[in-house]
């Protein structure tokens, strides 16, 4: 089986997580498993059912982020990755979009895709 | 010892040797260890120190806004997210960055082994 470029699944996992975010959030409940963890604005919580109630309960129900860096590395002997974004969040009527920084912590699945095992976002306040 | 004073007593050590003593940073690294720095991909605890101590400026203070830590697997590492501001010496306005270290255990010291730093752009 032939190894992907790391560079191109970091790249493909981010588009894919983030249109989801922004067209379905409820679907990215396929992208967590039950050990997986957010850390979203120092608020930790733990297994998929939490995670998606947190995205999924946010003060805005339109959003759409802009992606300006994506940086990945191998995360060590168990095939994972680390995927470093930045960005831009715009939310429905707002002028301003908000940055943010954001990383995951991918793991291989048993069927040849990433799992999110852990999640942390900040927002970068001016 | 609890994830959160290990990576508050991490990023406080790391920060303060960078400020004051940037070569020893080397201390923290190991051969495998990876830096991604704005982009560029740099490998290897010597390239790692050549390149930080390689930067445009001599003398900087980092100011922590942000610590966030999560163990990343079975394998007893963390993964330390930071945010904060970085002042350099005769620059009015700090730059804001944020990064992420990935430590691991090696007899009970950490190293890092991943380590991905992005300054966050007006």
């Amino acid at each position: 089986m032939s190894q992907m470029d790391p560079d191109a699944v970091s790249k493909a996992f981010v588009e894919h997580y983030y249109s989801t975010f922004d067209t379905n959030r409820v679907g990215l409940a396929g992208l967590y498993q039950e050990a997986s963890m957010l850390t979203f604005e120092g608020q930790k919580i733990q297994g998929v059912q939490s995670i998606v109630a947190k995205l999924t309960s946010l003060p805005f129900q339109q959003c759409k982020h802009h992606i300006s860096t994506v940086d990945c590395q191998p995360s060590g002997p168990a095939s994972g990755m680390l995927v470093f974004v930045s960005g831009n969040l715009q939310l429905a009527g707002e002028e301003h979009a908000l940055k943010f920084s954001q990383m995951f912590h991918l793991m291989p699945t048993p069927q040849g895709s990433f799992y999110v095992f852990n999640d942390i976002f900040r927002l970068n306040y001016a | 010892m609890d994830p959160d004073a290990v990576a508050k007593a991490f990023v406080e050590h790391y920060y303060s040797t960078f400020d004051a003593n940037r070569p020893g940073l080397v201390s923290l690294y190991q051969e495998g260890s990876m830096l991604t720095f704005e982009g560029q991909k740099i490998q290897g605890s010597q390239n790692i120190v050549a390149k930080l101590t390689g930067l445009p400026f001599q003398q900087c203070k980092h100011n922590i806004t942000t610590v966030d830590c999560q163990p990343s697997g079975p394998a007893g590492g963390m993964l330390v997210f930071v945010s904060g501001n970085l002042q350099l010496a005769g620059e009015q306005h700090a730059l804001k960055f944020s990064q992420m270290f990935h430590l691991i255990s090696n007899q009970g010291n950490y190293y890092v082994f991943n380590d991905i730093f992005r300054l966050n752009y007006a």
